[in-house]
Order: C-alpha cells, then sequence, then structure tokens
C-alpha cells in the first residue's frame, strides 16, 4: 500500500498492528452481536431444554440452542448448497454482520483471506435414518456440506475473498486459533484483512449420547439455567451449545487509510499443546500456562498489564482447576487479582466458535470498560483462588485483555485483545 | 532465515521409510492389493494399505491403543522416529500438522446405530437407551480431527506451538508451509510438520466413490523435521534440503503417487515433497483443494549453495 507511513501504524518490535473493524455473532443469546453482549453482561442463562428432537429419555435433556436466522441474502453461484443446513445458515449470518460492520472496500480480491475454526459437518439424523433405510450413497450436495472446509469456502465466496483460506481444527480451541493464524498472516504481509472466526453446530442426539457417555456435560437437568457453573465447588460439567462468530481484522495502516471504525487492537496471540492426556487437563495448568505466557510475550505486555481473564472455564469439575493453576503460574502473584469470568456460564460451551465469540466479548469488554460476570457461583471452589466477577458485571478501566480457550486433546489458544488508544 | 529439514517420517502402503517409497517408484510397482472390506464397492477392492503398524516404541500407555482412530496411529508412528533426531528440548517442538477429513470411527458407530434403529429408522428413545449403552464412551474423543497431533504431543512430549488443519489435499501443505514459517520467523526452534490421512475404511472409500474421486483409497502419513540451517549446520546434523512457502508461479514437476499408494488424502502433497527431497529434484510442489486458492511449497535439496 503507497503513501505516507505512519509510524502508529508499527509495533515497537517493527511488525505492523492488527486491529479489529467487524464483528459478527449468533449465539444462544440471538442474533448479533449486542443481543450476546446484553446476555452475557446481565448474566442472563440461555440453557433450556432441548428442542432440535426430542430429547426426553436422555441422559441430558437441555443444552443452548441458538436460532436460526435463515438464509436472507443471495449467495454467490455454487455456495447455496453449503449453507442449507443450520451450521452454513450461521456462518453467512454471523460472517454477513461482521463485514457490513467493518465496510471493507469491494474487490478487496487477494488482499482479503478467510480462517476459519470448525470440525467437519457430520450427517443430520434425518440422513443417518435415510441411508439405514435404503443404503443409499450420501449425496452430492450433503457431502460438499460436509467437506472440512465447507464453512471456509462459503464465507470467503460470500466475502469475495480470494487470498489465504484455511480450516483449523483444534478442537475447542479452533476458533481461537483461526484468529492466531490471521494474526501472523496478515503480520508477515500475505493479506492487508483476514475474516476469522469459527462455527459449531452439536445439539445433535448423536453428540448428547456421545459427550454424556464421556462423562463431559453436566446432567443438571432438574435445574437447566443454572447447570454451566464455571469456578463453582458444584460444577458437574458443560453443556452443549452453538453458534458462530467472526472477526474482520487488517492492518492498523489499511484501517486507518479508509477510515474504518477502529474497535480494538489484536496485540497477542500464543499456543500450546498440554502432552498430557486425551480425556483430561493437566493437574498443574502448563500447557495452558505456556499459552498465556505466549500470548503475553506476542503482544509485549507484563502479566500486570492483563486487566481481565476471559476464561475458557467450561464447567467441567477438572478444566477449571487447571486452568485457575494455569492463570495463577502465567500471571503470578497478578493471576490471584486479576478479574477473571467465564461466560460459558451463560452461552453454555460453543466447541469450535467458543474462540471467537469470547474474543467478541473482549473486544466490547474493552470498549466499554465492562467485564461480563460469571454467573452461577454459589460456591466458589477452594482449588479455583482467582478473583471472580460474580453475579455482576463490573465497570472498570480496562485496557488489555487475555481470552483462553483450551480444546479436547489438549491444544491451547489465549488471545490479547487490547483498547484502541487514539 | 532458510529452513532445513533434517529427518523425514513416512508410514505408507510401500513401507514405513522414505526410501521404500523411493524404490517402489522407480521400479514402478504398485503397493496397492486386494482390501476385503472395501469388497462390496463398484470401485474395487484395491487399497493403499499400511500393513505394518507398531506402536509399542512410542505409545505410553498401552490401553489408549483403542483411543487412536487409523490416521491417529499413522502419525504417531511415523513421528516416533523424528523426535530421536531432534536433540533440543520436546517440549519446545512446534507440531502442525495436515489432517484431511474427520478421521473414520472404524465402524464403531454402527452398533449404536443398528441398536437403535426401528424399522429401518433410527429411533430416538432407542438411540438414548439401548443404543446408548452401545456407543463406545471415548468415541467423540477419537474422531475429533485433531486427535493426531494430540496423540503425538502426549506421547512423544510436544509442547510448543501447534495447528492442525482440514481439508483435502491442501491440508498437508498448509501445515507444512505453517511449520516453514514458525521456524523462520523465530517461534519454534524447530517443528514436526505434515499430514496423516486414511481413507481405506468402507466408509471413506464410499464418501470418495460418490465424490467422483476415481483410482483406490489409501492411506498414509508423512511427517518432516525442520529446524534453521544455520542451527542444523551447527550440530552436524544431515541436511536432506531446504523448504520455503512459495506462490505458485513456477510449478514444478508433480510426481504421480496415487497409482503407487492410493489416494492419501492430506499426505499427498507432503509425500511429494518427500519424494522431491529424496530424488534430489528441486522443485515447487502444489495443493489445489477444490474451491480453494492453491498452495506451494519450494524444496530444493542438499545444502544450499
Amino acid at each position: 500500500m503507497g503513501g505516507t507511513m505512519n509510524a502508529q501504524w508499527i509495533r515497537n518490535d517493527g511488525r505492523p498492528r492488527v486491529v479489529i473493524t467487524g464483528l459478527g455473532a449468533i449465539t444462544p443469546h440471538g442474533q448479533g452481536v449486542e443481543a450476546a453482549w446484553r446476555g452475557v453482561v446481565g448474566g442472563r442463562s440461555t440453557i433450556g431444554p432441548i428442542t432440535r428432537f426430542d430429547a426426553r429419555s436422555f441422559p441430558v435433556r437441555f443444552a443452548a440452542e441458538a436460532p436460526d436466522p435463515g438464509l436472507s441474502e443471495e449467495l454467490p453461484e455454487g455456495l447455496s448448497p453449503l449453507a442449507q443446513d443450520l451450521k452454513g445458515r450461521l456462518s453467512v449470518a454471523a460472517a454477513r454482520e461482521a463485514l457490513n460492520q467493518a465496510r471493507l472496500p469491494a474487490k478487496m480480491g487477494r488482499r482479503l483471506g478467510v480462517c476459519v475454526g470448525s470440525e467437519a459437518a457430520r450427517p443430520e439424523l434425518s440422513l443417518v435414518a435415510a441411508r439405514l433405510r435404503s443404503g443409499e450413497l450420501p449425496s452430492q450436495s450433503e457431502l460438499e456440506r460436509m467437506a472440512p472446509h465447507a464453512a471456509s469456502r462459503l464465507v470467503a465466496g460470500m466475502a469475495g475473498a480470494l487470498g489465504p483460506q484455511s480450516t483449523v481444527s483444534t478442537a475447542c480451541t479452533s476458533s481461537s486459533q483461526a484468529i492466531g493464524e490471521g494474526l501472523l498472516r496478515i503480520r508477515r504481509g500475505e493479506a492487508d484483512a483476514m475474516l476469522v472466526g469459527g462455527v459449531d453446530v452439536l445439539v445433535d442426539p448423536i453428540m448428547v449420547v456421545g459427550f454424556a457417555k464421556l462423562g463431559a456435560l453436566s446432567t443438571r437437568n432438574e435445574d437447566p439455567t443454572r447447570a454451566s457453573r464455571p469456578f463453582d465447588l458444584h460444577r458437574d460439567g458443560f453443556v452443549l451449545g452453538e453458534g458462530a462468530g467472526f472477526l474482520v481484522i487488517e492492518t492498523l495502516e489499511h484501517a486507518m487509510r479508509r477510515a474504518a471504525p477502529i474497535l480494538a487492537e489484536l496485540s497477542g496471540f500464543g499456543c500450546s499443546c498440554n502432552a498430557w492426556r486425551i480425556t483430561d487437563s493437566p493437574p498443574d495448568g502448563r500447557g495452558a500456562a505456556q499459552s498465556m505466557e505466549l500470548a503475553l510475550r506476542d503482544a509485549g505486555l507484563e502479566a500486570e498489564d492483563i486487566g481481565y481473564v476471559n476464561a475458557h472455564g467450561t464447567s467441567t469439575p477438572m478444566n477449571d482447576t487447571s486452568e485457575a493453576r494455569g492463570i495463577l503460574r502465567a500471571l503470578g502473584d497478578h493471576g490471584s487479582r486479576v478479574p477473571v469470568s467465564s461466560t460459558k456460564s451463560t452461552t453454555g460451551h460453543l466447541v469450535a466458535a467458543c474462540g471467537a465469540v469470547e474474543a467478541i466479548f473482549c473486544v466490547n469488554a474493552v470498549r466499554d470498560g465492562v467485564l461480563p460476570p460469571s454467573a452461577h457461583i454459589e460456591h466458589p471452589d477452594p482449588t479455583c483462588p482467582l478473583t471472580l466477577v460474580r453475579d455482576e458485571a463490573q465497570r472498570v478501566d480496562l485496557r488489555h485483555a487475555l481470552t483462553n480457550a483450551f480444546g479436547f486433546g489438549g491444544s491451547n489458544g489465549s488471545l490479547v485483545i487490547s483498547r484502541m488508544e487514539a | 532465515m532458510e529452513v532445513a529439514v533434517t529427518a523425514v517420517g513416512v508410514l505408507c502402503a510401500a513401507g514405513a521409510n522414505p526410501q521404500s517409497l523411493l524404490e517402489r517408484l522407480e521400479e514402478g510397482k504398485t503397493a496397492l492389493r486386494s482390501h476385503p472390506p472395501l469388497a462390496a464397492l463398484p470401485g474395487g477392492d484395491l487399497a493403499g494399505v499400511v500393513e505394518k503398524l507398531d506402536l509399542d516404541r512410542v505409545l505410553l500407555r498401552k490401553k489408549d491403543k483403542k483411543l487412536l482412530a487409523r490416521p491417529s496411529a499413522l502419525a504417531l508412528a511415523a513421528a516416533g522416529g523424528l523426535v530421536a533426531r531432534w536433540p533440543g528440548d520436546r517440549a519446545e517442538l512446534g507440531l502442525f500438522l495436515g489432517v484431511g477429513r474427520e478421521p473414520p470411527d472404524d465402524g464403531e458407530s454402527e452398533a449404536t446405530l443398528a441398536g437403535a434403529a426401528r424399522a429401518g429408522e433410527l429411533d430416538e428413545d432407542l438411540l438414548a437407551g439401548p443404543g446408548r449403552d452401545l456407543y463406545p464412551p471415548l468415541l467423540p474423543l477419537k474422531t475429533l480431527p485433531n486427535m493426531a497431533l494430540a496423540h503425538i504431543s502426549i506421547n512423544l512430549g510436544l509442547m510448543g506451538e501447534n495447528g492442525a488443519w482440514a481439508g483435502f489435499e491442501g491440508a498437508g501443505l498448509m501445515a507444512l508451509r505453517a511449520g516453514i514459517r514458525a521456524v523462520a520467523e523465530g517461534r519454534s526452534p524447530a517443528v514436526l510438520a505434515g499430514a496423516a490421512e486414511s481413507q481405506v475404511d468402507l466408509g471413506s472409500a464410499r464418501d470418495r466413490l460418490r465424490a467422483g474421486a476415481s483410482g483406490p483409497p489409501g492411506e498414509a502419513a508423512a511427517l518432516l523435521l525442520l529446524e534453521p540451517l544455520d542451527v542444523a549446520l551447527d550440530r552436524g546434523a544431515e541436511v536432506l534440503g531446504t523448504l520455503s512457502a512459495c506462490s505458485v508461479e513456477d510449478v514444478g514437476v508433480q510426481s504421480d503417487i496415487s497409482e503407487i499408494l492410493g489416494d492419501c488424502g492430506a499426505a499427498n502433497s507432503v509425500l511429494r515433497v518427500v519424494l522431491a527431497l529424496m530424488r534430489g529434484e528441486s522443485t515447487v510442489v502444489v495443493a489445489a483443494d477444490p474451491g480453494l486458492p492453491p498452495l506451494a511449497v519450494a524444496v530444493r535439496p542438499g545444502l544450499p549453495c
């Protein structure tokens, strides 16, 4: 990009500053980022009886379902089959909101890339039943929809993005790492802007059976609205959720030259593996700590600079204790003082989409100076000695927020979101 | 910074090392063989199947074997020999994998589905009852796309920067390019990068046919140990060549390995990189998945001038 350079566009380490100029989300709180933000700030639970199928005989009968936004726009040729299922429609709606807010120039072509965190789609039960009945093969459009990169193809097509395109599949860390990959690609000049985020739809009979059998889900059927209670002594598992979150990120230079609305700075990313076990988190929180430390180093910040941690906080007994220890290990003494909350207490666990949606909450937290609460903590778990934001949102002067996402199998991702200083 | 390849781990129908792959290709002898689970398919039962898969050397807990989907087992076996070649702290090693599509469940969910069927229809009450009892409790974890990465990390002690990319052939080069850049940009002192995928189960083979794929299915894992060239030379490591992430403008000659090994999905492109290194061919390996921009990696065998 030509024109006069501005020293403000470059970090002290010589790399370009990357900012966030568009947000889009569909969560169990409703359609749109502001609906989600109002919901988490108000500590309003979205968890209720499963309506997607008849779950009365299931061991877990509740979830955090997202509204189906339908499909309100005409998609470019060849993309419609990819938007025929809920996952596709959630992707389109959330990506469209982010693109509309960012108002990127038309025809960015190769200078606009896409990175989506997503698992491969699973066939709907009606399709499985049809195959059981007839032994028929999946249709071509079903295969396209279930392709691992279907969501990234879909949103790239609607954005007109011809730049780098990829699909990160690291379970619950997927969209956090997708944002991190977008950040790295922009810093190294592969694109001026990236549409990054994630999507997941797991409220399906086989997934409910599978995760319940694994013992990972809360079974608080008698009180579902309060079932997701991260860091509470009596937490008993996570609550399956669904949704999508997308962000438009770009260099500060690109944003300022086109006078774009700058919402926050994406200042750091770190990731690690636990090297521990498939089903368990390490009791000492070491992999989580390494991820947070790398994100801080990447942002050029000290632990004391962080004013809020949006925890992965799944509400499983093992994750929350491991994460608390990881926070204390990574942030030292500051780790026990910094305000921490888990917005999964109201949204449930959006799995591959959670990293993006929770990054969006951090953007709004630094924008508004408001920390969303961790709802439903009645008895704080003494193995999680953190300063928890409980029950009500807090007003603070917030410059830097850290958000974590940790996945099954031990993939970790952490992002630092910073207030955009004039 | 130049990025060197100092070790290669390959597991494919041609054998358990890159030399056997090269020999097969040069002899023009196919490694495809009859694979009875595919006998009912109209495409025939030929497949590129890995015959011997020894995990005892690398698996910390033998009981975890039941958690390994086929791509995870292939990836772990291929990675085992590589980390032994890295003299540094394994916890700092990065890990970048192309994982293709969701791993097959080896038919494990079929008992659940059969137990939940009433007159050929899935019945939700049966699924929640007898079907649930038949459902393997760890199946959701076995078939997550990032499990190959997880098993390598757990069993070999890798804790560094990481990523798992889904897709088709392009996913392998995506991972390789990410690994090259993690080393070149100084974020990781060294990385394992490559891909693993298996398409020889009945479900995957059926989906390939329906999607119009020609040729037999295959399976493979191909991983490379990447580190800064100057570090490799300082420690006296054997340098097999250097790699760089490049544009697709200068496409080199592409080896066709599918006739020998079958279609190994995400591992196809990484196997082509390995072959170029083994043959001493300077080339640019390209992968282009349907609907996605093509990706390229430049391969320069041996030491740079």
